[in-house]
């Protein structure tokens, strides 16, 4: 669910970023305000681990880590530890 | 419970190999952006304009969002048709998982027009 509002938030950015000069100007002002940083930060955050725990479903796809429970489960670990480490450098990316 | 009416493809199969696809063409357009990012840190107004108003990435940008759509579509009716059963929330369940799907749809039109009204409004 936060997912599918926050494309609204990455449309408008898109939209204010190629309005015109002015906006883009406006946007890259705004992305300085805390408020704005933690929603970003959230919506990004959310996506990046989305796409980690997809992209692991699409290496299953090619039969890579399919043969056992234990690997199932080990690798749905290491994507949620990929994650916090890409969420930690989407932190410090921001900020 | 009538649910197959209201998913993407009518089929499961049909989801699936959409769900993969719209997944394979985010995914490069994430990988796509962030690349670009990272290559271009002060990055200006002009550059990114001109990027983005050029037909292969308008295209490129097009997809991505058809694929947004796709994929939001295919994943919320997963949700819904999951949660939003008789058997969990009783017998208006039906009812109010059409007014959530009814809605996501209309929402999800609503990104498609607008990032096309965006990218050819450069």
């Amino acid at each position: 669910m936060i997912l599918f509002f926050a494309v609204a938030i990455f449309l408008w950015m898109l939209e204010s970023s190629l309005a015109s000069e002015a906006s883009f100007n406006q946007l890259a002002e705004s992305l300085s305000n805390p408020v704005c940083q933690f929603i970003i930060w959230g919506s990004l955050a959310a996506l990046a681990y989305h796409a980690i725990a997809g992209i692991r479903h699409l290496v299953m796809d090619f039969g890579f880590g399919e043969d056992s429970f234990e690997s199932g489960r080990n690798s749905a670990w290491a994507a949620v530890v990929v994650a916090i480490v890409v969420i930690a450098l989407i932190t410090w990316w921001i900020l | 419970m009538v649910t197959t009416v209201t998913s993407l493809g009518r089929s499961g199969l049909s989801d699936w190999m959409i769900q993969r696809v719209s997944a394979w063409v985010m995914t490069s357009y994430l990988v796509f952006i962030i690349g670009y990012f990272f290559a271009n840190p002060n990055l200006d107004y002009a550059q990114w304009a001109e990027l983005n108003s050029s037909l292969p990435m308008r295209m490129f940008s097009l997809v991505t969002i058809l694929s947004i759509a796709a994929h939001a579509w295919i994943g919320i009716w997963c949700v819904l048709t999951d949660y939003i059963t008789v058997r969990l929330i009783g017998p208006k369940a039906t009812a109010i998982r059409i007014i959530f799907q009814l809605g996501m749809i209309a929402v999800t039109s609503l990104y498609v027009v607008w990032a096309i009204d965006i990218l050819w409004g450069i």
